[in-house]
């Protein structure tokens, strides 16, 4: 079957296998392997999509459902080639190590500060409960998202 | 050398944060297979039939391999492992069978078509079970296995340490006070977030494998041995690797993938679900540690007495080299000449145990500091002052009977005193709040290693080393960084080539915390021999005596005269015209350690190399009702020899204090007559980012004799002492022993009610 949808702003069309996800649709037809394929049910946060703008394990949404919708992955975040504040903050914060949970953390972490641009401690720690990464212990992950909310707010 | 000690980013890190790195994972090849491995789905059988003809009437099937495809077997140390079963079955998970097909579905179904017949035979699914008299053996064959070098072995014992030094006898004898604990820690599951994954070829007689893994050189020899050619007919390129921690050591699905793709003359792509990751992961063993210690009414200790059992599962793997290390870390810390040790390691019926950061040491040393905190509390002694009395110094001898030299007890100590003052966290004791310290003394391993540097026509220098990048920064930071210091130009004109085994030195691989120790090493050495020619061409060119010059800014500069200089990018061009392309190599071994010879057998470790020392502080509320462990504080203060990158190094001790969190706190894979109970991320729960105290850090650097810059390993030793310093906490905080591992509510409460 064919299904027709809006990727990283762009209009795509993909062949996909019925009981395909949404994940092997943007890995395997779509060129955009940027979105880990790590546990394949929903359990590590590595393939996380925005979905018309909602946070999704793209594992977990069958490619069929974003029939007509719009998905943001990892290699959308960069604007005109530009890192996404996130992405250089992550950069800059020693927040990378092994990267192949960062995709799922970095497009996680940009959905939080677009709803809450200064969010303290714990709430970025509940943004993200949903990402595991095994190398980095999360500490510079969570300085890095509240370096990127500062400095998008404009803060000192 | 300005690049020694700055916190530079990645190399990789943009590449990784676009989406745009290549994994294991993301590799491909044109026309690729997709494979499948059969797995046994119980832990103990026969092989009484397998059919494989129904399979291969599949549309789209290109191969299928069985045992009789690979004759043999082969092993790290004991040669004990079939690459498929032959004939039995000796956990559940191993492969029987592997297929290779146009598609996925394909593939599947060709898995579902074999037919396999099995007669079932008794689990040993427990050591006690495997040691019990009369125990069946899970191979029978076990004296017909080739061991190398032969340890002491027998029946179902895979391999046995032991360690006699002093007079422990006389010790027990003269004792006032004599201490015994037992103490039982789990499985650990390394669960790397990208799975073991693998892509191979057969071209001209060669096999070419693009892998996930942490120890090319260790693949190529182990799927050369598997597949009966030389290792040079093997040939293991490494992409970006999403983690390893240990789980990456051993070559798993990179021979069936070979064998596979020679068969089908299609290149064949073999990915690990995640189940199939939990199930043939080679965890870290579950154990049991008995300490016995005879002490002085004044704290002395007068001798020390130990047994380890380690869970090897059901085939040896890197095992019984790893078993060697038991004596050094469990008869440790604490100074005393009369030892007698034993660790025995332990086949069962049981998916193989292997190497997770940190071997051995994680579960030793909960058990020693747990252990050290008994022995403070029996003699009625301060826990800090019976440590500062006791632990290693200067001139101590560690097991083995080798004087340590460089020890940096007191240093950690200290700097965790200046942060966390003991007598501020321990005076006023609240109910069920706690304090713990856990000390270590941790090993670099020193597997040898080697690296070229060429110096481009544009002034830049390329790198290229078998050693392996896995997450630790080693390569993407270290290495370049030593490079730019070395030959003055900029981390971001170093460009380092991914491991390639037919082209790089032969390189120990990233595991042991080694790659900047020993890679780094003989990446100076390189940098050095560079270094020597374009002074040798820029002293021509400035018409300069060579000691007056120095390498910086891309340049080599006159000393104090800042406009006699010429761009490397020159002395490149011009030496390429002259000599040919200018290029440097560096080879580094660690040389070898002194011991008394003759007190430890069935060991190939006698004694320490880089070693490491390590105070970790931890303070605990446990919820009374609930058994819940909150950590309210945790401080860390390592000795690193000289830190070349300090945030890189505070993300591992970030990660490797939460990893150990993990181990000290919930993580447990459990087994129940060998079947695997957790095989995902819903049961096997790893620590997220809710789970995560702030940690403070204190580097100390107390420099390494060998080591390039003083540099010792980093990376592997902070998850050692995590679990001791927690249990210790909890222990203060309850006012009851807690001596098994993981410290889940449950077990608490239990420990609390006891």
């Amino acid at each position: 079957m064919k299904v027709a949808l809006t990727v990283n702003g762009e209009a795509r069309e993909a062949t996909i296998w019925p009981g395909e996800s949404l994940l092997v649709m943007l890995r395997d037809r779509l060129g955009l392997p940027g979105s880990k394929n790590a546990c394949e049910q929903g359990e590590c946060g590595s393939c996380a999509v925005l979905l018309d703008g909602e946070l999704v394990c793209s594992c977990l949404v069958l490619a069929a459902q974003a029939e007509g919708r719009a998905v943001v992955t990892v290699e959308g975040l960069a604007a005109n080639g530009e890192l996404h504040p996130v992405q250089r903050a992550f950069v800059e914060a020693g927040a990378v190590q092994c990267g192949f949970c960062t995709p799922g953390l970095v497009v996680a972490a940009a959905d939080l500060l677009d709803s809450n641009a200064t969010p303290t401690d714990d709430e970025i720690r509940e943004a993200l409960a949903g990402n595991l990464c095994r190398c980095t212990g999360y500490a510079k992950i969570i300085d890095a998202v509240k370096a990127a909310g500062t400095a998008a707010a404009g803060s000192p | 050398m300005t690049a020694i000690g700055e916190s530079v980013p990645r190399q990789d890190a943009e590449a990784k944060l676009r989406g745009t790195a290549v994994y294991g994972i993301d590799y491909e090849e044109p026309h690729y297979l997709h494979g499948k491995i059969l797995r046994a789905t119980v832990p103990a059988a026969r092989i009484v039939r397998l059919d494989t003809s129904k399979a291969e009437q599949i549309p789209g099937v290109l191969a299928i391999v069985t045992a009789q495809d690979v004759p043999g077997r082969w092993g790290f140390a004991t040669v004990d492992q079939p690459l498929l079963a032959d004939g039995a079955i000796r956990y559940e998970g191993e492969p029987i069978a592997a297929v290779a097909a146009e598609t996925w579905n394909q593939a599947r179904a060709a898995l579902k078509a074999i037919e396999l017949g099995l007669e079932p035979l008794d689990v040993v699914g427990t050591m006690d079970e495997a040691l019990a008299p009369h125990a069946r053996l899970i191979h029978p064959d076990w004296e017909s296995y080739e061991m190398r070098p032969s340890f002491p072995r027998e029946g179902n014992v895979a391999t046995v340490v032991e360690l006699e030094r002093g007079d422990p006898d006389a010790g027990f004898a003269a004792a006032d006070v004599v201490v015994e604990g037992e103490y039982h820690a789990p499985r650990h599951h390394q669960a790397s977030i990208e799975p073991r994954v693998c892509t191979a070829r057969y071209e001209d007689g060669t096999y070419v494998i693009h892998t996930s893994t942490q120890v090319p050189f260790g693949v190529r020899d182990g799927a050369a041995g598997y597949l009966g050619v030389r290792p040079s007919d093997v040939r293991v390129i490494v992409p970006t690797v999403g983690g390893g921690f240990g789980g990456k050591l051993l070559p798993t699905l990179e021979p069936i993938a070979s064998l596979l793709a020679r068969k089908a003359n299609r290149p064949v792509k073999l990915v690990n679900t995640r189940k199939e990751e939990f199930l043939s992961g080679c965890p870290r063993e579950n154990a049991v540690i008995r300490i016995r210690t005879a002490l002085s009414k004044a704290g002395e200790i007068l001798a020390h007495e130990s047994e380890v059992l380690m869970d090897n599962g059901a085939y040896g793997g890197e095992q019984p080299f790893v078993a060697g290390l038991s004596p050094l870390i469990v008869c440790s810390n604490y100074r005393t000449d009369s030892i007698r040790h034993q660790t025995k390691l332990v086949y069962t019926n049981t998916p193989p145990t292997g190497p997770f950061r940190g071997v051995l040491a994680t579960y030793a040393v909960f058990a020693v500091e747990r252990h050290a905190d008994e022995i403070a509390k029996t003699l009625g002694m301060d826990r800090i002052e019976f440590r500062r009395q006791n632990l290693y110094r200067e001139g101590d001898k560690c097991a083995t009977g080798q004087v340590l030299e460089g020890v940096a007890f007191e240093e950690t100590l200290d700097r965790v005193e200046e942060l966390a003052p003991w007598k501020t966290m321990t005076g006023s004791k609240k109910p069920y709040r706690g304090v713990g310290v856990a000390c270590a003394i941790w090993n670099t391993n020193s597997a040898p290693g080697g690296s070229t540097i060429k110096l481009n026509e544009d002034g830049t220098a390329s790198l290229t080393t078998g050693a392996t990048e896995i997450g630790t920064g080693a390569i993407a930071q270290a290495l370049p960084q030593i490079v730019a210091a070395e030959l003055g130009v900029s981390v971001d004109d170093v460009f380092v080539s991914e491991p390639d085994t037919s082209v790089g030195l032969f390189d120990g691989g990233a595991q042991g915390g080694r790659t900047t120790y020993m890679a780094g090493t003989a990446t100076k050495k390189a940098a050095g021999e560079v270094r020597e020619q374009i002074l040798d061409v820029a002293a021509g060119l400035l018409e300069a005596d060579r000691g007056d010059l120095e390498l910086s800014d891309g340049a080599v500069l006159v000393t104090g005269a800042p406009d006699r200089k010429v761009s490397l990018s020159k002395v490149a061009r011009v030496a390429q015209a002259t000599d040919g392309p200018m290029v440097g190599s560096g080879s580094h071994a660690h040389p070898p350690i002194e011991f008394e010879s003759g007190c430890i057998s069935g060991s190939v470790i006698n004694g320490f190399t880089g070693a490491t020392y390590h105070t970790h502080l931890a303070e605990v509320e446990v919820d009374p009702d609930t058994g819940q462990v909150t950590i309210l504080r945790y401080v860390v203060a390592q000795d690193v020899g000289r830190a070349i990158n300090p945030q890189a190094i505070e993300g591992q001790i970030d990660g490797g204090v939460l990893q150990g969190i993990g181990y000290a706190l919930f993580e447990d894979l459990r087994l129940v007559d060998g079947v695997c109970v957790d095989w995902g991320f819903g049961t096997y729960r790893l620590p997220t980012a809710a789970d995560m105290p702030e940690i403070e850090i204190a580097l100390v650097e107390v420099p390494d004799p060998v080591g390039a810059y003083g540099v010792k390993g980093a990376a592997e030793a902070p998850i050692i002492p995590v679990a001791g310093a927690i249990a210790n906490a909890v222990a203060d905080a309850i006012g009851k022993p807690v001596n098994s591992i993981p410290l889940t509510p449950f077990a608490v409460l239990e420990a609390i009610h006891s």
